[in-house]
């Protein structure tokens, strides 16, 4: 169980990282957004998606984590990070764009790492 | 809404606005910031307040600069420039402060806030961002300047420049040093 409930956690690490490291390349190259990068960003929103619902199931299941209050803010704040990045990133018409979307990537992984840290059931 | 082969426009952003350009991820950034440190804070407050009054109000006070200088870095007219420079300077000011005051005493921390040990909890990122904050306003500055002086000298032909990175490397392959402002993976 705890495996299948660490795949999605793992993956949304790993796939942030990739983006992040794909996207510094497009800004390294002087490239600006393209629709590959969006689509992308569009995988890591659907992970991030899938993610929250996961947690959403176990907390409806009953289950409480000690710092619920925190847990909902991540679960509020997490599926609005690529979507803003898109935004922003694609209202730049420089290598920039791509930057912000790098961010986005590595607050993903990042927030996997957090997720776990408040509510140590959610395993990366 | 995204035509990434568009041709590529010459002044369309304009070089002076600290919105743009490297200005695009620096917002991005402080808006991370101001979002983490006042979420972080609201919830501290409300829940368990009495635990580390002095770290929770120095961690909202750190969001209301952050959520300042994000605004007024993304507005980027001449006010609100003024005010960014402020912002940036009260948030290194702060993560100096902090920073020492929560190694030097750390009894008053039991909990942290984005600039205890001078932003050690997020990769140093507060630590930094004022910095490149204020490097970036200077920056700027100095292109608003040099086109205001080249749209006054009419036939200045040459004058045009204005001080903007990208543009000036046309094609992919260039660009090297500017570009790892983030690099830490």
């Amino acid at each position: 169980m705890s495996s299948v409930n660490g795949a999605v956690p793992t993956t949304i690490i790993i796939a942030g990282l990739a983006l992040a490291g794909y996207a510094l390349v497009m800004t390294a190259r002087n490239r600006r957004m393209s629709v590959p990068l969006l689509a992308a960003v569009g995988v890591l929103e659907i992970l991030l998606l899938v993610q929250v619902g996961l947690i959403v199931a176990r907390l409806a299941g009953g289950e409480r984590p000690a710092g619920l209050a925190t847990l909902i803010g991540y679960l509020i704040a997490m599926p609005f990070i690529p979507v803003a990045a898109a935004f922003w990133g694609l209202a730049e018409r420089s290598r920039w764009g791509p930057a912000v979307i790098a961010v986005a990537g590595l607050v993903a992984a990042v927030l996997m790492v957090r997720l776990h840290q408040i509510w140590p059931v959610i395993h990366v | 809404m995204s035509e990434p082969a568009a041709p590529p426009e010459p002044r369309a952003s304009q070089p002076d606005s600290t919105r743009t350009g490297p200005g695009r991820l620096l917002v991005a950034i402080y808006a991370l910031f101001a979002l983490s440190a006042s979420a972080r804070a609201g919830v501290q407050i409300a829940t368990k307040f009495g635990h580390a009054p002095v770290a929770y109000l120095l961690s909202a006070f750190a969001g209301l600069v952050y959520i300042l200088a994000t605004v007024t870095l993304a507005a980027g007219s001449p006010a609100a420039r003024r005010i960014a420079v402020v912002s940036c300077s009260v948030e290194l000011a702060g993560v100096l402060a902090v920073g020492t005051w929560s190694l030097a005493d750390p009894a008053t921390f039991p909990d942290a806030t984005v600039w205890s040990g001078y932003g050690s909890g997020y990769g140093f990122v507060p630590l930094v961002l004022p910095v490149f904050g204020l490097l970036w306003l200077r920056r700027t500055r100095r292109a608003r300047t040099l086109r205001m002086t080249a749209a006054s000298a009419e036939d200045a032909g040459e004058a045009a420049d204005g001080g903007a990175g990208h543009g000036r490397d046309g094609g992919p392959g260039h660009s090297a040093e500017d570009v790892v402002a983030d690099g830490r993976a």
